[in-house]
């Protein structure tokens, strides 16, 4: 039987979901039923979920040149075997084959939490107000940064002292 | 100085801990599972350069502690006391960890992340531990800069906890709910809205103790704020339902149950640690009920007579003779328990 997707790939996945009590099945190819944010087992194990659609996907396309991570050397199938990502960069790197999952075990792709503050800490001189300054030495003793703090307190009594 | 188990907290007639997690890593080495020992070494070197060069009075209450360094009954016994994971203590060697005087504060370094920062607390904390985490977070980003990708959020050597790296936790103890058949429902609520429910110190889903954990399972497409408010709403709920099922327990039944577990620890000789489990659950029950009368936090207690926890205390000794002394300091700690 054909994906009844995308009616190319052998079908290898039967999916069955009851919404609202109407029940509705269908049967994909591996690909399309990670696409769809399903896999064809039904664990939510990443190395599972991993593995299985490796036999599917991934050889076919990638065994004769497997692709390798530039800083840690790992390959797809190593992270899809241990279910553990080599390095951050394995994030550039996999991208595409690692969206459909992190789609299905988190229900989405998108960070929605905690930016860190990357700006670099020196300030540009002719853009600070003491105004500016101020809530800054105050972001900065709030966080226990005091080194820091001395600094642009200092800068704060320096143009108050221009100011005058 | 006195642990987070040994004094009292919000709500820790039903809470016993709270605990909030932070996966990170730092980008240019390979997460823990390929990173060779020169890596380890660095990050390390990296790690503690961090904390003691942050140089606040908060950075001073942490100290680093290389593991090579720390016996292998006290790694066990970390472990009892959650300073650290099962997993990092199977792989302890030529790690470290920082851990702050009253050990609610722990960051292993090399465990599945290059860093899990821990705070644990006593009782219904959590917007607590949350900041305490928080602040430690933002002031080693400073100095360690993270993996950080502003698709993905903070990256993860296993993409379950990829995003914002957070898991928040508390540890309830349930018995009422348990033994009114309550627990199974609960789970199968609280984990279609993204949390899971897992019953500690037992085998499988149940409990030996009646204590349950519950924790986000979800780390990308919700922000911190919302996994710890939510976790919060869960929690005040699983309060308000046990303690109304201990409302309408049948008094004698339940003074039958309690005073029963309290004349075998005021007597007993010998008291293996799976008997103790139950014990304490059914004391901690008494003293929340107002049954009993106890200055002692019957959960601190239970974490101190954990295997490795007594032989820290007393040496290594076999099993039957931790249930002598298991028992002598039972026996100790309620002596002056009343009724
Ligand atoms: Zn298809
Ligand atoms: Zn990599």
């Amino acid at each position: 039987m054909l994906c009844e997707k995308c009616g190319k790939n052998n079908a290898t996945t039967h999916i069955r979901t009851i919404v609202n009590g109407v029940v509705r099945e269908i049967n994909l190819c591996g690909y399309c039923a990670a696409e769809e944010g399903y896999t064809s087992i039904g664990h939510n194990s990443l190395a599972g979920m991993l593995a299985s659609m490796l036999g599917d996907v991934v050889t076919p396309q990638i065994a004769s040149e497997e692709v390798r991570c530039p800083v840690c050397g790992a390959t797809f199938s190593d992270i899809a075997e241990t279910g553990k990502v080599g390095c951050a960069e394995c994030y550039k790197t996999f991208n595409r084959e690692l969206l459909p999952y992190l789609k299905r075990v988190h229900g989405s792709t998108k960070h929605s939490g905690k930016i860190p503050n990357r700006a670099p800490l020196t300030v540009k001189e002719d853009s600070e107000t003491v105004d500016s300054l101020k809530l800054e030495l105050n972001r900065l003793v709030s966080e226990e940064r005091y080194e820091e703090a001395a600094i642009i307190r200092d800068k704060i009594r320096k143009k108050e002292a221009e100011n005058e | 100085m006195s642990c987070w188990y040994n004094i009292s907290a919000p709500e820790d007639d039903i809470v016993v801990s709270t605990r909030i997690r932070l996966a990170r890593n730092l980008s240019g080495i390979p997460f823990p599972s390929r990173m060779n020992s020169e890596q380890l070494e660095q990050l390390k070197s990296k790690v503690k350069m961090a904390v003691s060069e942050s140089n606040t009075p908060f950075a001073k209450t942490l100290k680093y502690i290389d593991m090579n360094a720390v016996p292998e009954v006290e790694i066990n016994a970390m472990v009892e006391r959650h300073v650290i994971s099962p997993e990092f203590a199977a792989k302890s060697e030529g790690r470290a960890i920082i851990l702050s005087d009253d050990e609610s504060i722990s960051i292993m370094i090399g465990e599945e992340d290059h860093l899990r920062i821990q705070v644990i607390l006593g009782g219904f904390q959590l917007e607590k531990a949350y900041d305490i985490a928080e602040r430690l977070d933002t002031l080693l980003y400073d100095r360690l800069h993270f993996a950080f990708d502003d698709e993905l959020g903070f990256l993860t050597e296993c993409p379950t906890n990829l995003g914002t790296g957070l898991r928040a936790s508390v540890m309830l103890h349930l018995p009422v709910c348990e033994s009114s058949g309550e627990i199974a429902p609960l789970s199968e609520n609280i984990s279609k809205i993204g949390f899971t429910v897992r019953g500690m110190y037992g085998e499988g889903s149940r409990s030996a103790a009646s204590l349950y954990q519950i924790s986000n399972q979800i780390t990308l497409g919700i922000s911190e704020k919302n996994a710890v408010d939510n976790l919060k709403v869960i929690t005040a709920q699983l309060i308000e339902k046990e303690r109304g099922l201990r409302n309408n327990l049948e008094r004698i039944s339940v003074e039958d149950t309690v005073f029963r577990a309290l004349g075998t620890v005021k007597s007993a000789r010998k008291i293996s640690g799976k008997e103790m489990m139950n014990l304490i659950s059914r004391i901690k029950l008494g003293t929340s009920m107002g049954i009993i009368n106890s200055d002692k936090n019957p959960f601190g207690i239970l974490i101190e007579n954990q295997p490795f926890m007594i032989m820290r205390r007393y040496g290594e000794m076999p099993p039957e003779e931790r249930d002598i002394k298991r028992a002598q300091t039972l026996r100790e700690e309620f002596k002056d328990s009343s009724l």
